[in-house]
């Protein structure tokens, strides 16, 4: 059995943690928690942390204990300068939260890079847990949506530049610019988002602890993340009834199945295919002739058919890309947004007409 | 031997003792034995014998009889010689001359010895001086009572006036008079408008009204008064027999004006069989059919052990019972009242009440109590939808006691780890 630690940094990264945590428990409904215990195949200990007191109470399915308040009034107000000197004066006391959970055998970190704790204490607690640890990192960071703003493009670009430095052993992306064609409102997209992700997880949990007809593991989910650029994402398809396994491996590699735009077929490097359902429905051939296509564009490719009997087949595809032309495009636009800020911070700090004003009462004390 | 003339003793005895005591009625019973001076009399209740003249020399002397002051005989008799006159009824009274002797007045010695006669019945005797015409006669008072009544034939509910007088008839006044009034069955004393109380007298030829009352009739029928009755003395103490009045009768008719209230207690209830911890909701109905009116209508009702009362429009629980009471109920007057009783153990019952009124019916001077019991149909007080849970063991309840407690401990303590 697995030892797996979940962090959630930031108000997302808690989100997502308690999207994990609820899916875990198997039920939708909220009172999931009362009617049954969370079905994790590994032993998972799962931490939010957070600086805002009022995100980790938003939190319904994850343990008081496994939230870490770090009082910094209330946030940091997307500034990953003060997120840094907040964690760093908290450094000890959030690592001590996370030994006395014990050791482990890979650690998912999960965060946006575009907030203010969660971007900047992500990759500083990276970079202690790989100093301190002998277990691989993983970092499963989301993208903002490119209008929200320039610091949160510019917080973005540094957060994963500071990430892919920090040690991290992999980088699995999810693109909330991409993930928004879902629909609805603000709410329900981010918490389909949320969702999504969560359900992807959980599934590569459950795939790296199964018993399997054809066997992928921890080990080769390392492999599959050493390789590329560093950078990963995720696919993932749920069949419908009647779909044969050949369309659900291939829709979950589409884009409509993947957390990040890319072209599997010609960006990734390696690849870990994942299949679960009954044994009736996983057609061998189907599958051998979709991941043979799939070998032939990228390499390698990892297989593992974990069976179910009365499941409809369920595709997991963990990619790395050896390059990403989306996140090219994105420090383009990052590159112009902290070209902006720049711009902005030196114009004020030029323009003194403020300080004139102020300097026509140098010297005078009002009169009662 | 001496065992028999003990016995002989005893039985003489007894003998003497029994003509002695019957001695005081008919045996002889020596008066006096003494002087009488010439021109003086003996005595003996309205009897007197007047030594007339003594003569010492013939040692003789001569009496004169007087009965009432009329002389009835004279007889002459000498020294050791005996006289016998008849005395009253069939007593006589002998006189010796036991001796004569001389002085300013010749002097008798004499012994006077009564015959035949109560001595208790003597009331006068003694000597008397001057003779008879100086003796105190006693007289025989005679009470004439008449019970008289204003009228004879009356209805029930009338009124009658009775006057009750005496008039004493007889020669001396009548004392220590005490009249007695019985008291009439059937009758009512209305009221008293003059009543003689205590000890009194009545002068020879005096009449006086002693009693003058009202009585009023409460049934009809033919009834003969009781006489009124007087026990009386004459002057001289003597008793004389007890008088007594007439009795006159009086025929009482059906009254036309004897009121009734007459009052009705219904009692029903909504349903007869129930189920245990239902309600039961009664009735009671009070009519008054009657010609008067009623009150102090009371009605108690009796709730048997099973059921209990909880509450009732107009009843109220007095010492526990819950009580229906009316101050005053009119004529045809109709009320309904309502309670309501819960079944409270399984059984048969049935709901009994005691029903009482009081009414005035126009000729008692008392009012007039009535009262009746009524008993409802039984009540059947079957078990209660949830009965059968409680006479399942223990267990059955226990277990999904401990079972929801122990759900609600672990959802407190899922709570409490998931509370931030």
């Amino acid at each position: 059995m697995l030892n797996i630690l979940i962090v959630g940094n930031g108000q997302c990264g808690n989100r997502i943690l308690d999207a994990i945590n609820r899916e875990a428990f198997g039920k939708k409904s909220r009172f999931g928690k009362y009617l049954s215990q969370q079905k994790y195949k590994s032993n998972v200990e799962t931490i939010a942390i957070n600086t805002a007191v009022n995100d980790l109470k938003e939190m319904k399915f994850t343990k008081a204990k496994d939230r870490i308040h770090i009082p910094h009034l209330h946030g940091v107000g997307a500034n990953r300068n003060v997120g840094k000197h907040v964690f760093e004066d908290n450094k000890t006391h959030i690592m001590r939260q996370i030994e006395e959970r014990g050791n482990f055998d890979v650690c998912f970190v999960i965060t946006s890079a575009s907030g203010g704790t969660g971007s900047s204490f992500t990759p500083m607690l990276v970079k202690e847990l790989k100093e301190k640890h002998d277990f691989p990192v993983y970092s499963v960071v989301v993208l903002p949506f490119r209008e929200e703003g320039t610091l949160y493009l510019q917080n973005a670009a540094f957060c994963l530049r500071d990430i892919r430095e920090s040690g991290a052993d992999g980088i699995i992306l999810a693109d909330n610019q991409y993930l928004k064609q879902m629909g609805g409102n603000v709410e329900s997209a981010y918490n389909g988002i949320n969702d999504m992700i969560a359900k992807r997880i959980l599934f590569l949990l459950d795939a790296l602890d199964s018993e399997m007809m054809m066997v992928t593991d921890l080990g080769d989910f390392k492999t599959v993340m050493s390789g590329g650029a560093g950078l990963a994402t995720i696919g993932f398809y749920e069949a419908k009834e009647d779909m044969p396994v050949r369309t659900a491996i291939q829709k979950a590699l589409s884009p409509s199945g993947l957390l990040f735009s890319t072209d599997v077929y010609d960006e990734a490097s390696r690849a870990m295919v994942i299949i679960r359902g009954d044994r009736e429905r996983l057609s061998i051939d189907e599958i051998s002739t979709e991941v043979e296509k799939l070998s032939s564009a990228v390499g390698h490719v990892f297989k593992g058919i974990i069976v179910r009997d009365g499941e409809l087949p369920q595709v997991l595809a963990v990619l790395t890309l050896e390059s990403a032309s989306e996140l090219e495009n994105l420090y383009a636009i990052a590159v112009d947004a902290i070209k902006y800020e720049r711009d902005k911070k030196e114009r004020v700090s030029n323009v003194k007409e403020v300080d004139r004003a102020f300097s026509q009462i140098d010297g005078m004390d009002p009169s009662y | 031997m001496v065992r028999t003339t003990r016995l002989l003793t005893f039985t003489l005895c007894m003998i003497f003792f029994c003509i002695a005591m019957a001695g005081n009625a008919s045996a002889a019973v020596e008066l006096y034995n003494g002087s009488i001076t010439t021109g003086d009399g003996y005595q003996v209740n309205n009897f007197v014998i007047e030594l007339t003249d003594a003569f010492p020399s013939a040692e003789s002397a001569s009496f004169y009889v007087y009965n009432n002051g009329n002389e009835v005989d004279d007889f002459l008799v000498n020294e050791d010689d005996s006289y016998e006159f008849d005395f009253e009824d069939d007593a006589t009274i002998e006189v010796t001359l036991l001796s004569v002797s001389s002085g300013t007045l010749p002097v008798a010695r004499v012994s006077i010895v009564l015959n035949n006669y109560l001595l208790n019945d003597v009331f006068e005797s003694g000597v008397v001086d001057g003779g008879y015409k100086y003796a105190v006669y006693s007289g025989t008072p005679e009470l004439k009572i008449t019970k008289t009544i204003d009228k004879s034939d009356i209805s029930a509910g009338d009124l009658v006036r009775v006057t009750v007088t005496v008039e004493n008839v007889g020669d001396d006044k009548a004392t220590d008079v005490i009249f007695q009034e019985p008291q009439q069955a059937k009758f009512l004393l209305y009221e008293s408008f003059v009543s003689q109380t205590g000890e009194t007298t009545v002068e020879v030829g005096e009449s006086k009204t002693i009693f003058v009352y009202q009585l009023k009739a409460t049934e009809e029928g033919t009834y003969t008064l009781s006489p009124t009755t007087a026990t009386f003395s004459n002057n001289a103490g003597a008793d004389f027999p007890q008088a007594s009045s007439n009795s006159p009768v009086i025929t009482v008719e059906k009254g036309e004006d004897l009121v009734n209230a007459d009052i009705e207690f219904t009692t029903t209830l909504d349903k007869y069989t129930v189920s245990r911890n239902e309600d039961i909701q009664g009735t009671i109905k009070i009519k008054n059919t009657g010609d008067t009116s009623a009150t102090g209508v009371t009605v108690n009702i009796q709730v048997p052990e099973g059921l209990e009362f909880t509450g009732g429009s107009g009843v109220e629980t007095i010492s526990g019972v819950p009580t229906i009471y009316l101050e005053s109920f009119g004529v045809q007057q109709e009320k309904e009242f309502t309670f309501t009783l819960k079944a409270a153990e399984v059984g048969t019952y049935t709901i009994s009440t005691e029903n009482s009124y009081l009414y005035d019916n126009g000729i008692d001077a008392q009012l007039q109590k009535v009262t009746s019991d009524q008993v409802t149909n039984s009540i059947y007080v079957t078990k209660g939808k949830y009965d059968h849970l409680l006479e399942q063991p223990i267990y059955i309840y226990v277990v999904p006691l401990v079972i929801i407690g122990a759900i609600a401990g672990w959802i407190y303590y899922r709570h409490k780890q998931y509370k931030f």
